[in-house]
């Protein structure tokens, strides 16, 4: 691990690239190209970047009605306009008419720090993995940033992408293998299982690497799809190591903790740890010390699994 | 300025009767269905498939095609039999409503019924997935056009209004949304439950350029029809004055006929009442 990267950036850096290779993508605003990093993208293709303004419900069905004529949309905007407050359109115009459209929630978690619930977005992995065909993708890094969008752009049919704001720590070479529904076993081990996920993924695999100091063996994967979820590297991992704990930035209801117990409670029952935010509003104060109100700092992390299997 | 003729105008006013006649056959099928909505719009319907729109009933998704949005979705029972009177499927499938094996749902559904451009049903929608709709035809060059329908109680949604706005800014000529402007909706007239008039003015404002027309009279719907764009650069809107359950006899302009359970009698009724615009026709 070296350097850390804007995510905001690296996505907008990857949609030129993909605009590069597909003509028919384009970029959707919402009074917010520079925020969700389009600017790039809109310098490169002028024409194939369409302003909407603050009207999130209403671009949804635009991009439904877009992607009938053969465009490839991505929305891209602050995450709860894009999937709380639009819920309705995404579900009907996008997952129901299962048109070929890229919705991106940005700043994702409690990246807004200091703004508060409104623009916190800590229920979009519970909401949007109801949809049916709908492909969430949650990447863990700067690099799998870029492998998400060219995933999204190659895959047929509506995608949501989860991404933060702070600096992300490179954690993937380039040339790693990503696969929409294949999650990657990062670190093996037999003693617990830690699944990480997007923007905290970092912070469960310096988790595991205090965990190694302690003579704690904890395999590690990052599930950077929720949906469809891999469900057999789950299996394997409760089989295999007896317990798991989940680490994500979003309410332990619903999001890639539930989904996960959803799935060793049917076919493999062991118990299940997720850490997240439970239920109530997120706070607001500097970043670093907001995640540790809810004790998703390494650190933090590596003290409730010791707890969880002793 | 295009007018119809008169055996154009009879041969429309047969396909109304037809598309009449095949709302209640699904009616009856399942003895119960959004009646009022879909008989208010059916003169709007029939100018559209069998006079305006260019579609290929044998090929649904031709790409240079016309594109229509039922935004009131409740009202598919009149898209259905429209698009069973164009020959996009077989009539006989009508009589399968209701029932398990039916390609038709209570709201449209694209991915079942051939001709079926997009899904509708919650309210609100249709005018953002239309206006994207026209918005792609202009950017892949297409002078393809695109008919949206809203139900008046409809525009209390106010996505309809970020729609609205949007395809103005965006100089969507080539879009007319139309506004079967039926005056009731489940709770009673549409201007004590949520009043949204004067909707000329108001789409006006909107920047869109607005007619009015008697949305059974098919001359009328037809000749402002073939007038768009009305203004270039400008989505156009008719609001077409309407009449609930046109039609039939015992449901004409009462609200509790939006959804319609059906009695013997009143289907009885309702036979009666076609044959009457048909012996009217002969004549």
């Amino acid at each position: 691990m070296s350097e850390a990267l804007d995510p905001r950036k690296t996505f907008g850096e990857a949609l030129v690239e993909v605009g590069e290779k597909n003509e028919n993508i384009i970029a959707l605003s919402a009074d917010s190209s520079s925020g969700s990093q389009l600017t790039a993208f809109k310098n490169r293709f002028p024409d194939r970047h369409i302003e909407f303004g603050i009207m999130e419900q209403g671009i949804t069905g635009f991009a439904s009605g877009l992607a009938t004529t053969g465009k490839i949309p991505f929305f891209v905007a602050i995450t709860p306009f894009v999937t709380a407050r639009s819920f309705e359109m995404f579900r009907n115009d996008l997952g129901y008419m299962r048109q070929n459209v890229k919705i991106v929630g940005r700043c994702s978690g409690l990246t807004y720090n200091t703004l508060g619930p409104t623009h916190q977005s800590l229920d979009d992995l519970a909401l949007i993995r109801t949809i049916p065909g709908v492909v969430v993708l949650s990447p863990g890094d700067p690099v799998e940033i870029k492998k998400v969008v060219h995933a999204a752009a190659e895959h047929i049919g509506p995608v949501y992408i989860r991404i933060g704001s702070p600096k992300m720590p490179v954690l993937f070479e380039e040339d790693y293998n990503f696969t929409i529904g294949k999650g990657i076993l990062m670190k093996d081990g037999s003693d617990v299982t830690l699944i990480g996920t997007g923007t905290l993924l970092y912070q469960a695999y310096s988790a595991a690497g205090l965990l190694a100091k302690d003579g704690i063996k904890a395999r590690l994967i990052n599930i950077h799809t929720i949906k469809p979820l891999d469900k057999e590297i789950i299996i394997k991992a409760a089989r295999e190591t007896g317990k798991i704990v989940v680490v994500e930035e979003h309410y332990i209801a619903g999001g890639l903790g539930g989904a996960v117990a959803e799935t060793v409670t049917e076919t493999f029952p062991v118990p299940v740890k997720r850490i997240g935010v439970d239920d109530q509003f997120g706070s607001n104060g500097p970043y670093d010390q907001l995640i540790g109100l809810y004790g998703l700092r390494a650190e933090q992390i590596a003290e409730t699994v010791k707890k969880f299997i002793m | 300025m295009y007018s119809l003729n008169e055996n154009d105008e009879l041969r429309l006013k047969r396909n109304a009767l037809n598309i009449r006649k095949n709302i209640l056959r699904l009616i009856k099928a399942d003895q119960a269905g959004h009646l009022g909505g879909a008989l208010s719009s059916v003169e709007i319907m029939t100018a559209l498939y069998f006079q305006i729109m260019k579609v290929d009933p044998k090929n649904p998704r031709w790409e240079q095609r016309d594109r229509f949005v039922l935004s009131a979705g409740h009202k598919c029972l009149a898209l259905y039999s429209t698009l069973a009177e164009k020959g996009f499927f077989d009539k006989s499938l009508l009589d399968t409503y209701g029932s398990l094996k039916s390609i038709f749902p209570g709201h449209p559904d694209m991915h079942k019924v051939p001709g079926v451009e997009s899904n509708t049903g919650a309210l609100g929608h249709g005018l953002s997935i239309g206006g994207g709709m026209a918005m792609g035809l202009k950017l892949s060059g297409l002078k393809a056009r695109v008919y949206i329908i809203l139900g008046d109680g409809e525009l209390a949604e106010g996505s309809n209004w970020e729609a609205a706005a949007a395809a103005s800014h965006h100089g969507l000529d080539n879009l007319l949304a139309l506004i079967d402007r039926n005056g009731l909706q489940i709770g009673g007239r549409t201007t004590d439950v949520m009043s949204y008039e004067p909707l000329d003015e108001r789409w006006c404002s909107f920047g869109w350029s607005v007619r009015e027309v008697d949305g059974h009279n098919l001359k009328s719907l037809v000749k402002a029809m073939s007038a768009i764009p009305f203004e270039e650069g400008k989505p156009s809107l008719i609001i077409a004055d309407t009449i609930k359950s046109k039609g039939f006899s015992f449901a004409e302009d009462k609200a509790n006929y939006h959804y319609w359970k059906a009695t013997t009698e009143e289907i009885e009724q309702a036979e009666k009442d076609l044959a009457e615009i048909e012996r009217r026709l002969d004549g």
